[in-house]
């Protein structure tokens, strides 16, 4: 929360590749274990096991435990955990299944688009703050970084939620692009289909975000969160509850999960626009699903649920002073991003999908209008308070 | 620059959602389905041909093949034909027997459609609820049969067995829960919302088309018509069983849903009554070694799960084979209705519609 101390260009760039680098590797670590976690979630909500294969049987430590307590006539207690080196092996069979270009595919355009999902997916952590302020200072010992704090944001942009809207819309052009250019009939489908599904969504999407900036008066990302967290007037919570629920059911939209995973829907488009990738560019389109998943729940989590701060919705003020729970943290944060996760899987799991022309009456029909009484009641809660 | 062009689309062979091999052509203006045909054969095996070629006993070996998810029900009206052509009487305690195994069948086939059907909207949870209950009916065929999907459980004239110990708790332990499980997948789908939204009203189909095409089974019944052959034309003991037939007016896929799993729970009430009235008694007739046929023709309608299976067998004078022998397979004559249900919807309602036929393209190529 202090202002940085003054850096030096080097400095600057350093450090900012250290925090990109942060975050890419808490981004490849959290999606595999989303991915396990989708397994397995699915797999008890279905009354199965999920992922049970890949387990380490001979020379893991869950293979270890397992048959040491199967001796004991116990079931073993890290069974839970079998099939979580299957993230793995996903990735090797991703990187090195046989990569087909189509021949008619537009083969330029073709390899761009999924890079243009991806990269529009992950620059958006460059707004995103983990927690406002330092994490730990460089030792004085460490080249040109001495004595720097390392803080949990890359940037501390005054128009932060404005350049993640506008970096995400970008991901859209990947999917767009890719369905274009495979230049096949399905694709094409599943293209059309998540350009109409997607700038619809983000109406609504960017509008149920308006009535926190109403609020608080500010884009800054690290102010919103802290004025939504303490500083909200009683009157404001059931606003923005709703406006949370209007914000997560626009975000499953805008991440293509169900119930409106329109653009791939498994059983009438095949594959949807993806049909024609294989190998690390399908990869790359199912990565950037994943890390939207994980960008949507980030942005509900320092919003609406209060991010780093212990409670949501301005009743953070009543612990601010309570030791532990009142300060900030980082765990609260990646803790709610994890709930919310497993919030989409469980949706997954649970209903089943709309159809296309219901997904756009649901977005115009009831979103839209819904999202604009919440912004003129912000407004006024705003004025009288 | 602007023209208005159709785009013509081939849903399968291979597709994720057409249940095994059936071919769509499908011309869209957007996502509006403008013109569909069916294309089948994919399968085909010759079924009827190879029937004539082998003996009586040998053919029922082929119906388990034809709709593979209701073997028990085909092998039924195999057996039940072939005795009418030669008027052998079964023993009642076969009879029960074969009604019981048969409503299992139909149980065993409905929890198939359920779950593809949920699949293909979305609705993956119900798939493996589904089949935890199939799987225990598959269990109870294989105790009986030692076979649990090509099942060929009866012979001519009754049963090769009498029960095996142990079968009558299977039953009644499946018939405990089993009203539960049906609960269950009607909390995750009758009131459910999106469910509703994409089934009511798609894939309409009235009654006058229906019985003009031929339609028969849930999807007729689903259109207001309370035809079933196990009342109509009882067959096994059908005649001593007593059990509803459930209807709806709609004609819509939501509809035959409903009508679908009013029927799961009527098969789990014969059942019952099976089990609790079963008599004492022989399970085979007796029967010469060699089956030699008269000049004689026969046609034995039978409600299996999908509608009515009528099985057409012309005998030949002293042949051990049938001398014609023809299939009328109610999921051939019931995907006829596709194209007019699904004609002027959305792609999206295809797969429902197409869902909601339960089509099995094995019955269907033959």
């Amino acid at each position: 929360m202090n202002p940085a101390p003054a850096m030096t260009l080097a400095q600057t760039s350093l450090m900012a590749i250290f925090q990109a680098v942060a975050v890419v590797i808490f981004i490849f670590i959290v999606v595999p274990l989303t991915t396990f976690a989708e397994r397995k979630v699915l797999g008890y909500l279905q009354d199965r096991l999920g992922a049970t294969r890949v387990a380490g049987h001979r020379i893991g430590l869950t293979g270890a435990l397992n048959r040491g307590m199967w001796k004991l006539g116990k079931v073993p207690f890290l069974s839970a955990l079998r099939g979580l080196p299957m993230f793995i092996g996903d990735i090797i069979k991703l990187l090195v299944k046989e990569d087909i270009i189509p021949d008619k595919a537009d083969r330029a355009i073709f390899i761009i688009a999924p890079a243009l999902s991806m990269i529009a997916s992950v620059v958006v952590f460059a707004a995103i703050s983990f927690y406002p302020g330092a994490l730990f200072t460089f030792p004085k010992a460490f080249p040109v970084l001495g004595g720097l704090p390392f803080t949990g944001f890359i940037t501390d942009m005054n128009v932060g939620l404005l350049f993640i809207l506008g970096i995400a819309s970008v991901g859209v052009y990947g999917i767009v692009l890719g369905a274009w250019a495979s230049n096949s009939k399905y694709p094409l489908l599943g293209g059309l289909r998540s350009a109409a599904q997607i700038v619809s969504y983000e109406v609504p999407l960017t509008l149920s975000l308006l009535a926190p900036v109403i609020l608080t008066g500010t884009l800054n990302f690290n102010e919103m969160t802290r004025k939504l967290a303490t500083e909200m007037p009683l009157v404001a919570m059931p606003l923005l509850v709703v406006s949370f629920l209007l914000y997560l059911t626009c975000g499953f939209a805008e991440t293509n999960r169900m119930p409106f995973d329109m653009p791939e829907a498994e059983n009438e488009l095949v594959a949807g626009f993806h049909t024609e990738y294989s190998g690390m560019k399908f990869g790359f389109f199912y990565l950037a699903e994943y890390i939207n998943m994980i960008v949507v729940s980030a942005l509900a989590t320092s919003f609406f649920l209060g991010g780093p701060f212990l409670l949501p919705f301005g009743l953070h003020k009543f612990v601010m002073h309570v030791p532990y729970l009142g300060a900030p943290n980082a765990i609260w944060f990646v803790l709610k991003i994890i709930f919310l996760l497993f919030t989409f899987i469980w949706v997954r799991g649970t209903i089943p999908r709309y159809r296309y022309d219901q997904i756009m009456s649901v977005a115009w029909k009831y979103l839209i209008p819904f999202t604009l009484i919440v912004v003129v009641v912000a407004s006024v809660i705003h004025y009288a308070a | 620059m602007f023209k208005n062009e159709e785009m013509e689309i081939n849903m399968g062979p291979q597709h994720p959602s057409t249940h095994g091999v059936l071919r769509l052509k499908l011309r869209l203006d957007g996502e509006i389905v403008k013109h569909c045909r069916p294309v089948i054969g994919y399968l085909h095996r010759g079924v009827e041909k190879i029937c004539e070629n082998k003996t009586f006993f040998q053919g029922q070996v082929w119906t388990d093949r034809m709709d593979y998810t209701s073997a028990v029900a085909n092998n039924l009206g195999w057996a039940e034909a072939i005795e009418k052509l030669f008027g052998i009487t079964v023993p009642r305690r076969a009879q029960y027997i074969r009604t019981m195994l048969n409503e299992f069948n139909r149980l065993a086939s409905h929890l198939i459609w359920l779950a593809t059907h949920g699949l293909d909207i979305g609705a993956m949870t119900v798939f493996l609820y589904t089949f935890r209950e199939r799987e225990a009916i598959l269990d109870i065929f294989e105790a009986f049969c030692g076979s649990r999907l090509t099942t060929t459980a009866f012979r001519i004239g009754g049963l090769r067995e009498d029960l095996p110990p142990g079968f009558e708790k299977l039953v009644r332990d499946f018939l405990a829960k089993f009203p539960d499980c049906v609960n269950e997948y009607e909390t995750l789908l009758t009131e459910n919302r999106i469910w509703k939204k994409r089934t009511i009203g798609v894939g309409l189909l009235g009654a006058e088309d229906a019985i003009a095409m031929g339609i028969t089974g849930p999807v007729l019944r689903a259109a207001g018509v309370a035809y079933d052959i196990r009342k109509a034309f009882p067959y096994a003991a059908y005649a001593e069983m007593d059990f509803e037939v459930p209807t709806r007016p709609e004609g819509d896929t939501y509809a035959r849903y409903l009508v679908r799993l009013a029927e799961m729970r009527q098969s789990a009430r014969i059942i019952q009554q099976c089990i609790d009235g079963l008599p004492e008694g022989p399970v085979m007739a007796k029967l010469p070694k060699i089956l030699k046929s008269e000049v004689n023709e026969v046609y034995h309608p039978t409600e299996c799960p999908k509608g009515e299976l009528g099985y057409y067998l012309v005998g030949e004078k002293g042949s051990t084979n049938p001398y014609r022998f023809h299939v009328r397979a109610p999921g051939f004559i019931n995907l006829q209705a596709l194209p007019m249900m699904v004609e002027g919807g959305l792609v999206a309602d295809v797969i429902a519609t197409i869902g909601t036929l339960d089509v099995v393209l094995g019955e269907i190529d033959r």
